[in-house]
């Protein structure tokens, strides 16, 4: 018993940095958004940084959620359709395994430069589809941000696809096999044992890559426009901004974003728990 | 960035699913029309994964590249000459330390938290789960705005903060990796060891991290990823102090006519997690001892 005392305590003193980066940071955060940390000045609790981030914060709220939504959407598509091969499995099943473990350890903003080689105006696909520079629409850099959620939903695609692969690996021929024996065919056994058992590793996952994208600054910055801004472009520019109370206002987006990723996470969880398998 | 890894190469762990010497083909196979559409899906899909890394294997060996023509009008290596004189080789070799450095310190935790968690010996067990996972749902940017002030204010240096700030983002992959294979570690081997005379010590090297090697593969290679990728933590709390490739990539590709530069800097980002990613693969990375 003495040395699991000891392995108590050590695991305490290597669990401190987690405290402080994630309570302290939380903490350091609503503080210096309500006025308690000023940089300089009195300490004084207000609301200011959350009122003079008023006109944009809407409009940066709506931009970051719709990207992240159809990011996520197209992500969990073709995750979705890319697990089923990966789980029917054979040769092709396995180049598609790979591609998709390939696509996961890029980074996210070497990931977002190659978009950017790919899909600019004078980019490698209107080069090779031999399309004139100024007929090609504006998509990085454009109104649609057609090239950050393309980013987006290319990597997360991958890890969409690897994680609702891997949780399904070891339990779908269990169902599969009897179904087609009893003379299911290929849409029903996709309808009614494929999904039904994704879905809680595909809304886990969705989850984590609405929340990510709802929070990633590089591949916005790198392939977004300047106006409107997503919250994380907004908070980071902000954030660098000489005026000193730029810093409060930047920490109020950072908890702005906080709160709908929790709402998110919210959201989840109660949606994972109505769902049968979970039941 | 995040995966649980053990499906790298999942179609392996799929059971031919016949008996011995029957030659006929599974139910669940594809036959001609349905095959006809798998191919075409996966056909799809490989093009979906591929087709974004198409522009780094032209650009980097594009020398001259005028704009209608589908191919590089002169191939060399400017753009491999302008990385180096941009200190691509200086910061390949700092994003090697950061993400070395993540992986040892978050395996490490992870692994400790990871046995206090199964064992059931770990302090306050649900605050502790919740901590090592919020990092999943709170954006980097927004808990290092916060902490960088702590950090600036405790007089932490930078590149100390930096590697604190990427292990805890690393901890809830680490620490997934690690608790589900420490649920299926069969502690019987050890108590067995024990048994037979073997120290503590002589349990952990021989018996536990042998029998965990795979798994503690899997997470150190997640930890390096957040280590070698990261941009955003790089940046704020590395303070401008520490260029690694992500960070020299970035300000190229912000600019415009760097495209052949930023084509070898993104090769030069992918190619080391990919060839680790092969070398685990070949090496029982998703197999149980």
């Amino acid at each position: 018993m003495r040395t699991e005392r000891g392995a108590r305590a050590v695991l305490i003193v290597l669990l401190l940095p987690v405290g402080v980066v994630v309570l302290g940071g939380l903490g350091s955060a609503i503080m210096q958004s309500v006025g308690l940390m000023p940089l300089v000045g009195p300490v004084r609790f207000n609301l200011d940084a959350y009122a003079a981030t008023s006109q944009d914060l809407p409009v940066a709220i709506g931009v970051s959620l719709a990207i992240a939504a159809a990011s996520t959407a197209i992500a969990a598509l073709v995750g979705t359709a890319a697990a089923l091969v990966v789980v029917s499995g054979g040769w092709l099943g396995r180049l598609v395994g790979i591609a998709g473990a390939v696509t996961i350890s890029i980074p996210h903003l070497i990931g977002a430069a190659t978009i950017g080689l790919l899909l600019a105006d004078s980019g490698v696909l209107p080069r090779l589809l031999g399309i004139d520079a100024d007929a090609w629409p504006p998509l990085v850099g454009g109104p649609w941000w057609v090239a950050v959620i393309a980013g987006f939903a290319w990597k997360e695609s991958a890890f969409v696809a690897l994680v609702v692969a891997g949780t399904l690996l070891t339990r779908v021929a269990q169902f599969d096999e009897p179904a087609a024996l009893l003379g299911a065919g290929r849409i029903a056994r996709i309808r009614m044992i494929f999904l039904p058992l994704a879905a809680p590793s595909l809304i886990v996952a969705s989850t984590i890559v609405f929340i990510y994208t709802l929070g990633s600054y590089e591949v916005a910055w790198l392939l977004g426009r300047t106006y409107p801004e997503p919250l994380a472009v907004m908070a980071i520019r902000l954030f660098n901004d000489v005026s000193l109370t730029s810093r409060t206002e930047s920490a109020a987006i950072a908890i702005v974003t906080v709160v709908l990723a929790f709402a998110a996470v919210a959201v989840a969880s109660v949606a994972v728990r109505r769902l049968a398998v979970w039941r | 960035m995040t995966i649980t890894t053990r499906e790298l190469v999942p179609a392996l762990a799929i059971p031919p699913r016949r008996l011995p010497g029957d030659p006929g083909r599974p139910l669940t196979a594809s036959r001609t029309g349905s095959r006809l559409g798998r191919v075409g899906l996966v056909v799809l899909l490989l093009g979906w994964f591929a087709l974004p890394l198409l522009p780094l294997a032209l650009w980097a060996f594009a020398n001259q590249w005028s704009y209608p023509s589908p191919t590089p009008t002169e191939w060399g290596t400017d753009g491999l000459n302008s990385a180096i004189t941009a200190g691509g080789i200086a910061a390949f070799g700092r994003s090697a330390l950061l993400g070395v450095a993540v992986a040892a310190i978050a395996t490490l935790i992870g692994a400790v938290a990871a046995r206090a968690l199964v064992a059931g010996w770990a302090p306050f067990p649900r605050l502790t789960t919740v901590l090592l996972f919020a990092p999943v749902a709170i954006p980097p940017f927004a808990s290092i705005l916060g902490t960088n002030v702590i950090l600036l204010r405790a007089q932490v240096p930078s590149l100390l903060g930096l590697v604190m700030v990427l292990v805890v983002v690393a901890l809830p992959y680490t620490t997934f990796t690690l608790r589900a294979a420490y649920a299926a570690h069969d502690m019987g081997y050890e108590e067995e060891a024990r048994t037979l005379g073997a120290s503590q010590a002589q349990v952990f090297w021989r018996i536990q991290i042998p029998l965990m090697a795979p798994a503690l593969a899997r997470a150190a290679f997640l930890a390096f990823l957040v280590g070698w990728s990261d941009y955003i933590v790089t940046l704020i709390v590395g303070g401008g102090q520490l260029v690694t490739v992500p960070i020299i990539t970035a300000s190229l590709a912000a600019g415009v006519g760097n495209d052949s530069v930023v084509a070898v800097l993104s090769l030069a980002a992918v190619i080391p997690p990919v060839a680790l990613l092969m070398v685990l693969a070949q090496n029982g990375f998703r197999g149980r001892p």
